[in-house]
C-alpha cells in the first residue's frame, strides 16, 4: 500500500472502510455459496438462513456509507484518496446487490421446493463456479490495488454473459420436452439470470476498481451483443 | 452569427495566455529559490500555485511584477512576458508594470488613510482621474467590484484600518483593481480571516476573473480546489506539476504532488 498520510488517523479511517468493503466482499461470497448449495438441495432451511443473513450485508453496507461520509466530512480527501473513498460507497452497493441476488436465488429454491422434483442444469452450477472465482478475485484486486486484476474479472464478465445465453437456451428446450415442468425450469431460468447479474455487478466493481486505482475509466471495448431474444427481456 | 463570433474571440483570448513565465531562476546568493519555471496565466482563470513552504511560490509570485527588484541580493533570470512583452526589459516602467499586475498580500495592509484615500491613492498617482468626480467614481466602482460599498458607503472618511480583517482585504482589493489591473497577483489572501469573511472575498475572486488573470498562492488545498481552475504544484523551487485543478486534486499525474495534496508530505 502507499506511503501513510501526516495524520494517522485518517489512515485508520480508511483502512475500516477498506476492511468494511472486504468483509461485504466475503459476505456476499458465503451468500452465494449458501444459495448454490441450498438450491443444488433443495434445502429451504439453508435457503431460509440466506434469505435472513442477507440483513447483516445490509447493515455492513450502511455501516460502510456512514464510514465513508465520515471520511468526506473530516478530512476531504482528494486524488486517490478521493477514487477510492467514491469507489468504495459504490462498490458496497453492488456488492449488497449481489447478496440480493443470492437472496433471490434462495428466494426461488423456496419455489422450486414446492414444484415436482427436476433436475438441476448443471449450466447453472458451472455459472455459479465463474461468478464466484469473479467476486473472490475483484475482492483481490480491491484489497491488493491491482489493476490488471480487475481488467481480467472485467473481461470475465462476457463469459458469463455467454454462459447465461447457453444456459437459457438448455432450459427452454427442457421446458418444450417436458411442459410439466415448466413451473420448476422457469424458476430455474430466473436464477441463471441472477447468476448473470452478479457477474455484472463484479464486472462494474472491476470498473470501480480500475478507476480508484489509476484514476481512468475503463472504456468498453467489448464487441456490442446481439440484441437478447425479447421473451427474455423480463426476466 | 454576433454569438458565434463573440466565441470565437473569446477562445482566441483564451488560447493566447495574458502572461508567460519562460525558465525563471531566481537566487538569493547560493540560495537557488526558484529553479526553471515555466508558467502561462489566462485572462478569466484563476490560478492556484500550491507546495510546502520554501517550495518557491511566493518568490515565483513576486517575479510577476518585480517585487523582488528590492530584494538585495535577489537575481532573476528568464523571461517573463506580459501581453507578449517581456517584464523584465530595462525599458519597463516599474511603476505601471504594478499597476497592470496588482498585489494583494498576506495580511491586509490598508494605508492609514480614510477607506476613500486608501481606493483614490492609486488612481490619483497613475492620474485616472481629471477630476473629483471622476475620482468619486473610481472609488465607488472599485468598492462596489469588491464587494465592500454597501458596508462602507456611509463612512467613507473613517479609516481603513478601522475595518475588520475581512472589509480590510477587501479594501486591498479594491485599491489593487482601481488601477484597472489586467493580472491580480494574491498572496495567501485569507490565511489571516475567518470562515466567512474568506467566503467573501473567494466569492468576490470568482467574480473578479471576468475581467482578470488571478494567480493565488495558498496554503489551503481546499481553497485551490474550490476557486481556482488551474493548480500548479511548486516543490523545492521546482514546478512539479500544472494542470487543471479537477486534474490535479482527482488524479495527479505525479507522485509528489498526490503525496502533498493527500497529506503524505508537507
Amino acid at each position: 500500500m502507499s506511503d501513510p498520510h501526516i495524520l494517522s488517523a485518517y489512515d485508520e479511517e480508511l483502512k475500516e472502510l477498506r476492511s468494511v468493503v472486504s468483509r461485504m466482499g466475503g459476505m456476499a461470497i458465503d451468500q452465494l455459496l449458501a444459495a448454490m448449495q441450498a438450491l443444488r438441495e433443495v434445502n429451504t432451511d439453508e435457503a431460509e438462513t440466506v434469505l435472513k443473513n442477507d440483513l447483516l450485508l445490509d447493515k455492513l453496507e450502511l455501516h460502510a456509507e456512514k464510514t465513508a461520509i465520515g471520511v468526506f466530512a473530516r478530512r476531504a480527501p482528494v486524488a486517490d484518496d478521493l477514487r477510492e473513498v467514491v469507489s468504495s460507497i459504490k462498490m458496497t452497493t453492488m456488492i449488497e446487490r449481489m447478496g440480493d441476488y443470492a437472496k433471490n436465488i434462495s428466494r426461488r429454491t423456496l419455489d422450486i421446493a414446492e414444484c415436482s422434483p427436476v433436475v438441476m442444469p448443471q449450466t447453472l452450477d458451472n455459472m455459479a463456479d465463474v461468478a464466484h472465482r469473479m467476486i473472490e478475485d475483484i475482492m483481490d484486486a480491491y484489497v491488493h490495488r491491482n489493476a490488471d486484476v480487475a481488467v481480467d474479472v472485467w473481461e470475465r464478465g462476457e463469459t458469463l454473459d455467454n454462459m447465461h445465453n447457453a444456459a437459457y437456451r438448455q432450459i427452454l428446450a427442457r421446458m418444450m420436452e417436458v411442459p410439466d415442468h415448466i413451473n420448476a425450469y422457469t424458476h430455474y431460468l430466473m436464477i441463471a439470470k441472477n447468476l448473470e447479474r452478479i457477474g455484472d455487478q463484479a464486472t462494474s466493481i472491476a470498473e470501480q476498481i480500475y478507476y480508484a486505482i489509476t484514476g481512468e475509466i475503463l472504456e468498453d471495448i467489448r464487441p456490442v451483443e446481439e440484441e437478447q431474444p425479447a421473451t427474455e427481456a423480463g426476466f | 452569427m454576433q454569438q458565434s463570433m463573440t466565441e470565437f474571440k473569446n477562445m482566441t483570448e483564451q488560447a493566447v495566455p495574458k502572461m508567460s513565465a519562460r525558465d525563471i531562476h531566481v537566487r538569493y546568493g547560493d540560495n537557488h529559490a526558484v529553479k526553471g519555471i515555466s508558467l502561462d496565466l489566462h485572462l478569466n482563470e484563476i490560478t492556484s500555485l500550491i507546495g510546502p513552504s520554501g517550495c518557491g511560490k511566493s518568490t515565483f509570485l513576486r517575479c510577476l511584477n518585480r517585487m523582488n527588484d528590492s530584494v538585495a541580493g535577489c537575481k532573476v533570470t528568464g523571461q517573463i512576458l506580459l501581453d507578449n512583452k517581456n517584464i523584465y526589459d530595462q525599458n519597463i516602467d516599474v511603476v505601471q508594470l504594478r499597476a497592470r499586475v496588482g498585489m494583494v498580500f498576506q495580511k491586509p495592509n490598508p494605508f492609514p488613510k480614510s477607506i476613500y484615500d486608501n481606493v483614490a491613492y492609486g488612481p490619483r498617482i497613475h492620474g485616472l482621474a481629471h477630476n473629483r468626480t471622476d475620482l468619486d467614481e473610481i472609488v465607488e466602482t472599485s468598492l462596489e467590484r469588491a464587494g465592500l460599498w454597501q458596508e462602507v458607503k456611509d463612512r467613507m472618511d473613517s479609516p481603513g484600518t478601522a475595518l475588520s480583517g475581512g472589509q480590510q482585504q477587501r479594501l486591498c482589493i479594491a485599491r489593487a483593481i482601481a488601477v484597472n489591473p489586467e493580472v491580480i497577483l494574491m498572496d495567501e489572501p485569507c490565511s489571516a480571516l475567518d470562515p466567512i469573511a474568506t467566503a467573501k472575498v473567494e466569492t468576490l475572486m470568482d467574480e473578479l476573473k471576468s475581467e482578470y488573470a488571478i494567480v493565488i498562492v495558498t496554503h489551503s488545498m481546499q481553497q485551490a480546489a474550490r476557486i481556482s481552475q488551474k493548480t500548479a504544484f511548486f516543490h523545492l523551487g521546482e514546478l512539479v506539476e500544472q494542470g487543471d485543478t479537477t486534474q490535479i486534486f482527482t488524479a495527479p499525474r505525479n507522485e509528489k504532488t498526490r503525496d502533498y495534496i493527500t497529506g503524505r508530505f508537507g
